[in-house]
């Protein structure tokens, strides 16, 4: 055979497989305009189903921004439940998602977003990334956790709180709020995740929120002044502080209980509970729908077993956090948030402002 | 028949230099070996690249077998004109054993055919016994009668032989020398040949076409190249001549060394000079003679002496080898009468 | 060849002229150099689309990105950067040339056995190997300050693998094989006259080696410098694994920050040109390295005895194959039997992530074997047109083929989601945009071992075809194709090997659902699951030792 025969063959074949290809979306293309100006306030009549259709098939592809460590034991509930659904992950930090939802709105590949906090989904619910869905349990949950224009519903809060090593730390020298932190005796000794982490970055714009930017700065400085090493995630702080590397980690609360699990003596302080003070910071994971998803009706029936009594369990019982169904219990050993005083952040608002907090992070140079 | 014609054939490889090949023309007779000398870098090989196809000429016509080959508008590439070629450094596919190398330029014969033609050719070299070697097991003899077999193998109208012997040390390539040219004798081959030996070339060829930058100097055979040299370089070239200044008188030629007495077509009066070669000179010890011993080299049979003329020139000439004579020996010089020599206008 | 009848240039000419009598030269000949030159041409243009987009990109952006990076980072990262490139750089060389003196010149006792010790490492991508030490050695929580606590009954320090000094360190333990290799092959090459004249001039044994043996070797050891310094500047597993932050660690995290392109195309811009520079200093040392040939007189210069100093050298020696292959290898043995052994991890081994082990493994093969396919036949054309058809050109075309080692792997990343998703949205996230990714950064290796190959084949083999009557295309199939086939191979098991370790591509670039190896254990190693991590890691290390094998089995003293 010739050369320039076996080249064009080659060419061909590679464009075959190229064409093949099962990721590669085939269905009609969605109106890219449409997406950026479309109002938000779309009536609610996208009917839920209640009874759970078993023909749902196909691919399902999950953007997820909780790691996937977070999120792999529920989709194996989900498969066992539906098992014509294959279910495809790509699992990273919350705004690298959330970058590349933005990348492809012209050439959408997912079918849903999950999201550790809500100013990222907020934020793109009003870029217009999403389309509404109303699954039939957001009545249930406490109607802030659910957007008024039904692009996102939420699913579980997270409180952040302070972890510590209980041989490196006496009870004595325990912080009692966040500001702690910066008190130079601490110099050293704390781990936090870093300004890709999406439970950081909300931290961040809460605090930004409550107590005005200059404060959050001066906070932020003083973490940095402080020496305190930032990771990439939660599991390296915890597994730091368990270990004893430091002294202090600021985590979600369901670490602690993780890195407890795995025998390493470590405690937990919800902080800023005093009078005057912040109260604690909290955060909700949410779910959205893609708009131009190519499967709709797998995506739908994702959303409805997460917020299903079902999909709630797993969350509080694998991983210790606190569901927004009403009903399902906590995990033993995990402090309902009843009993806590819980800063008050207008969501909303603060989505408004996300491009601020990046601002402040990349100013003061934050890892 | 005329078997390839050269038509003010020329070649530049960039534009502003001089030109590799410029207006050379000769043509090679049915059955005739004609060899292209000239020192490195003469053009000799771009010439036979040309005729190969191998480089597109800028100007100039070639015609094999009164086929055209290439001219202002014409290139047929190599493999469409029937040349068989041997390579300098053989060129021997390292991939192929000993006999598909020789039919390689038979493909799309029948295979009956080709096997004969190969057994020919192998049996015609000597080769038989190898015919399954790879080229890495030949020695450098062997690979050089496969390479000729290779080239002969299709039955080319013509042959290409670039410095077939250079890579083969001096007794093999003598011995190559006469295998091969009988060889291609009797096959009655056309051949042009590329060398840069002269003495190869004399060996070689039916006719020699000598270059010198890019241009052909002088076509002829050897006898005539030799004694009749068309131009100073080439008797310089042909012959290590050096050259000694003289003055036509009537009746020859006046030199440092004596007359020479060879009629000139140049007036009476003129400055010319002379080529002479080794053998030209003889001389004989005298206390009062004309020139001095400055040094003997020794060549076996021959005792090669250098000799500084009164003037300054340095001229050569050999006595046999039982003849011994001190470097310092003055000596009287002389032209050896009957030798005739070539003659150029002094060139300055 | 034209070149040895060609009279040498009486008149200067201007590189004007030369250049138009190249391109007349291209215009007069047969139709099968201008294709080639056509192929070459359009390879180059597809490897450069890429780099020059990015390039684009940075210029492009607005000041105000140019003006907060400059402010805040730029310089600290320029400064981090160059840091952990010449100390790593240094350091692999001191590393490479003494080790490769110790098997090459010294009567080191087992040298055979040290030759396949020093050049394995090749095998384990740099992060792998920074995994384990990090699990070794990571201060208090690390497996060997445990049981130093544990033995001694207290703390003890240890030098801690993270920041600049631990990322240097696992650096140079995972990038002096190429200089090992290359000055191995120096060192082999030298002629022992050489040394023997500086002697008989009255230089003692000790200065001969710094004022003769040594300087003979830079060609070979500047060429292992530079490769190292570009590997350094792509690094992005090790740096954010030990936390030491570069430009490429940098830009991935502004990938996965702000909703703005902007500052990483300004970040990825600025890193180029750094590469850019290191890469031009390389193709020039390649020029000047190709005049280091031996000759028929050639004797190998003699072993030298290290008497007194055996012992000394062998514990270094043996402390250098320890830390860079041993400990590795044996850590993740360890990790796998038991992840194998526990039946909860083995399940999540299995079937982790979207798919299971298979799936990935499967991925990591076919990605880059796909890689190594194109990059050859990519190649190929490349190859023939520069070494076959020298000219500006030609010379033009091959150097911007060369482009991709300077191209870091989150830069490829980043420039290929904004070209391809808006030029090819159908290649978008599929596995292929990964393939072009590792095919877009390997390229360059593939395109020396063809041009490497083909240097060997006289082109008088083709012309001896020729005048047999064949086409150039023939000439090419028949006897070209068949003798520079080994050395294609050579070149795609170095495509092949550079692909299935490549990380931050991968990592940017795969679709939802498609995991690699590298990929797989840089997930879970990055949460701290090592025991899940081991047996993908193990996997990933084997299977590199196959073509890196195959590549040092060509060389003589591998056999």
């Amino acid at each position: 055979m010739s050369l320039p025969r076996l080249a064009s063959l080659l060419f061909i074949l590679v464009l075959l497989l190229t064409a093949c290809t099962p990721a590669s979306p085939t269905t009609p293309e969605i109106p890219t305009t449409a997406a950026l100006s479309e109002p938000t306030d779309v009536p609610t009549d996208v009917a839920a189903t209640e009874s759970v259709d078993q023909s749902i098939s196909g691919k399902l592809v999950i953007y997820s921004g909780r790691s996937e460590p977070l999120i792999q034991p529920v989709i194996d509930a989900f498969k066992a439940e539906y098992p014509e659904v294959e279910v495809l992950l790509k699992a990273g930090s919350n705004s690298e998602i959330a970058n590349a939802l933005i990348e492809e709105q012209a050439n959408t590949q997912a079918d849903l977003f999950i999201t550790t906090e809500l100013f990222t989904v907020q934020s793109l619910a009003q870029q217009g990334i999403f389309q509404p869905y109303r699954s039939t349990a957001a009545d249930q949950l406490p109607p802030e956790f659910v957007d008024p224009n039904n692009n996102w519903i939420g699913l579980t809060l997270r409180a952040r709180v302070i972890m510590y090593n209980t041989d490196l730390v006496a009870l004595e020298d325990l912080p009692t709020s966040i500001f702690d932190l910066t008190d130079p005796k601490w110099k050293g000794k704390i781990a936090a995740a870093g300004s890709t982490n999406g439970s950081m970055q909300a931290q961040i714009a809460a605090m930004r929120q409550l107590l005005g930017e200059e404060k959050t700065e001066a906070w932020l400085q003083g973490l940095l002044a402080n020496e305190v090493t930032f990771f990439g995630g939660h599991t390296d702080v915890r597994k730091a502080v368990g270990a004893g590397e430091f002294a202090l980690g600021l985590v979600n609360h369901y670490y602690y209980h993780l890195q407890l699990d795995e025998g390493s003596k470590v405690g937990v302080i919800y902080p800023d509970q005093g009078e005057g003070q912040l109260g604690l910071i909290t955060n909700a994971t949410a779910v959205a729908v893609v708009k131009g998803a190519q499967n709709v009706s797998a995506a739908q029936a994702f959303v409805d077993f997460l917020v299903s009594e079902q999909g709630q369990k797993l969350f509080a019982e694998q991983n210790y956090e606190y569901p927004l169904l009403p009903g399902v219990s906590l995990r033993d050993g995990v402090q309902p948030l009843e009993s806590f005083r819980l800063a008050e952040v207008n969501v909303a608002e603060a989505a408004l402002d996300s491009d601020a907090t990046f601002d402040l992070m990349e100013k003061l140079g934050l890892p | 028949m005329i078997a390839l014609d050269v038509q003010h054939l020329s070649k530049r490889f960039y534009s502003g230099q001089t030109p590799a090949v410029f207006d050379v023309s000769f043509t090679v007779q049915q059955g005739e070996i004609i060899v292209l000398v000239g020192p490195s870098g003469c053009g000799k090989t771009t010439t036979l690249r040309l005729i190969a196809g191998l480089e597109r000429p800028d100007a100039g016509e070639i015609y094999l077998g009164g086929q055209i080959a290439a001219s202002q508008g014409t290139f047929l590439p190599p493999e469409q004109r029937g040349i068989g070629m041997v390579f300098q450094d053989h060129a021997l596919f390292p991939h192929l054993n000993v006999y598909d190398n020789i039919a390689f330029g038979l493909r799309g014969k029948p295979s009956a055919e080709i096997r004969q033609t190969v057994r020919e050719l192998l049996n015609m070299v000597g080769l038989e016994p190898l015919a399954k070697r790879f080229p890495h097991a030949l020695s450098g003899g062997e690979r050089q009668r496969v390479a000729l077999a290779r080239a002969l193998a299709p039955h080319p109208v013509l042959v290409l032989m670039d410095e077939p012997f250079s890579s083969l040390d001096t007794d093999l390539r003598l011995e190559m020398r006469e295998q091969v040219r009988s060889l291609l004798k009797a096959m009655n081959a056309s051949v042009v040949f590329v060398t840069h030996d002269q003495e190869e070339a004399l060996y070689m060829g039916d006719r020699l076409a000598v270059f010198q930058k890019g241009r052909l100097e002088q076509l002829g055979t050897p006898e005539q190249v030799f004694q009749n040299s068309a131009t100073r370089f080439v008797a310089e070239f042909m012959g290590n001549s050096a050259f000694l200044s003289g003055e036509v008188i009537p009746g020859g030629i006046q030199t440092e060394v004596g007359l020479l007495s060879q009629p000139v077509n140049l007036p009476t009066g003129s400055q010319v000079e002379l080529a002479v070669r080794v053998d030209d000179l003889d001389f004989y010890p005298d206390p009062a003679g004309n020139a001095v011993i400055v040094e003997r080299i020794f060549r076996g049979v021959q005792n090669v002496y250098r000799l500084r003329l009164d003037s300054g020139l340095t001229l050569q000439a050999f006595k046999e080898h039982i003849t011994m004579l001190p470097v310092g020996q003055r000596i009287q010089a002389k032209l050896n009468p009957g030798h005739p020599l070539n003659v150029f206008p002094a060139s300055h | 060849m034209n070149g040895s009848d060609a009279p040498m240039p009486p008149v200067l000419v201007s590189p004007l002229q030369r250049l138009r009598a190249a391109s007349n030269r291209l215009t007069t000949r047969s139709a099968f150099p201008v294709l080639l030159a056509g192929l070459a041409g359009l390879v180059a243009l597809f490897l450069a689309v890429p780099v020059v987009y990015i390039f684009l990109r940075a210029v492009g952006a607005d000041g105000e990105a140019w003006q907060r990076l400059l402010q805040a980072r730029l310089w600290k990262l320029l400064g981090n950067t160059l840091l952990l490139m010449l100390a790593v750089t240094g350091g692999a060389l001191v590393t490479g040339a003494s080790m490769a003196w110790l098997t090459e010149r010294s009567d080191l006792p087992g040298r055979k056995f040290f030759r396949w010790m020093f050049a394995l490492p090749l095998a384990i991508p740099a992060y792998i190997g920074g995994i384990v030490h990090l699990a070794l050695l990571r201060p208090r929580g690390g497996m060997l300050p445990r049981l130093l606590e544990n033995l001694l009954g207290q703390p003890v320090y240890t030098p801690s693998p993270l920041g600049f000094w631990g990322a240097a360190f696992i650096l140079i333990l995972f990038t002096f094989p190429y200089v090992y290799l290359l000055s191995g092959a120096a060192f082999r090459s030298q002629h022992a006259s050489l040394e023997e004249a500086a002697r008989m001039l009255g230089y003692r044994p000790l200065r001969t080696f710094f004022s003769v043996t040594l300087p003979a070797m830079r060609p070979g050891l500047l060429a292992g410098a530079l490769l190292v310094a570009l590997d350094i500047l792509a690094e992005y597993g090790t740096v954010a694994l030990l936390r030491y932050e570069t430009f490429s660690s940098a830009i991935f995290v502004q990938l996965s920050g702000r909703y703005d392109r902007s500052a990483a195309a300004v970040l990825s811009g600025v890193l180029v040109g750094l590469a850019v520079i290191i890469l031009w200093a390389e193709l020039r040392s390649q020029g000047r390295a190709r005049f280091t040939q031996m000759e028929s007189s050639w004797r190998p210069a003699p072993t030298i005895r290290l008497v007194k100093w055996r012992i000394p050298a062998l514990l270094v020696a043996g402390g250098v194959a320890f830390t860079s292959l041993l400990v590795p290898v044996g850590v993740l043995t360890t990790w796998s039997i038991q992840a194998v052994l526990d039946p909860e991890t083995l399940r999540s081994v299995l079937h982790s992530g979207s798919m299971g082990f298979s799936n990935f493994a499967w991925n990591s093969l076919w990605t880059s074997f796909l890689a190594a396919l194109l990059a050859i036949t990519l190649s190929v054309p490349v190859a023939l047109f520069s070494v076959r058809h020298p000219s500006r050109i030609s010379r033009f075309i091959a150097r911007v083929c060369q482009v991709g080692y300077a191209i870091p792997g989150v830069v490829i990343a980043l420039s290929l989601v904004l070209l391809v998703n808006r030029a090819l949205p159908f290649l978008y996230a599929t596995p292929f945009i990964v393939v072009i990714a590792y095919v877009l950064r390997h390229v360059p290796q593939a395109v020396r071992a063809s041009e490497a190959a083909l240097n060997q084949v006289s082109p008088t083999l083709e012309e001896a075809a020729r005048v047999s009557g064949r086409t150039p295309v023939q000439a090419f199939v028949q006897v070209s194709f068949p003798l520079i086939l080994p050395g294609l191979l050579a070149g795609g098991a170095l495509v092949f090997l550079t692909s299935l370790k490549e990380l931050p591509a991968t990592l940017l670039l795969r679709p939802a659902g498609f995991d690699t190896l590298a990929v797989r254990v840089w997930v879970w190693a990055s949460d701290g699951f090592y025991v899940q991590a081991a047996p993908a890691a193990l996997f990933l290390v084997l299977i590199s030792a196959v073509p890196l094998s195959f590549l040092l089995r060509r060389e003589q003293i591998f056999k």
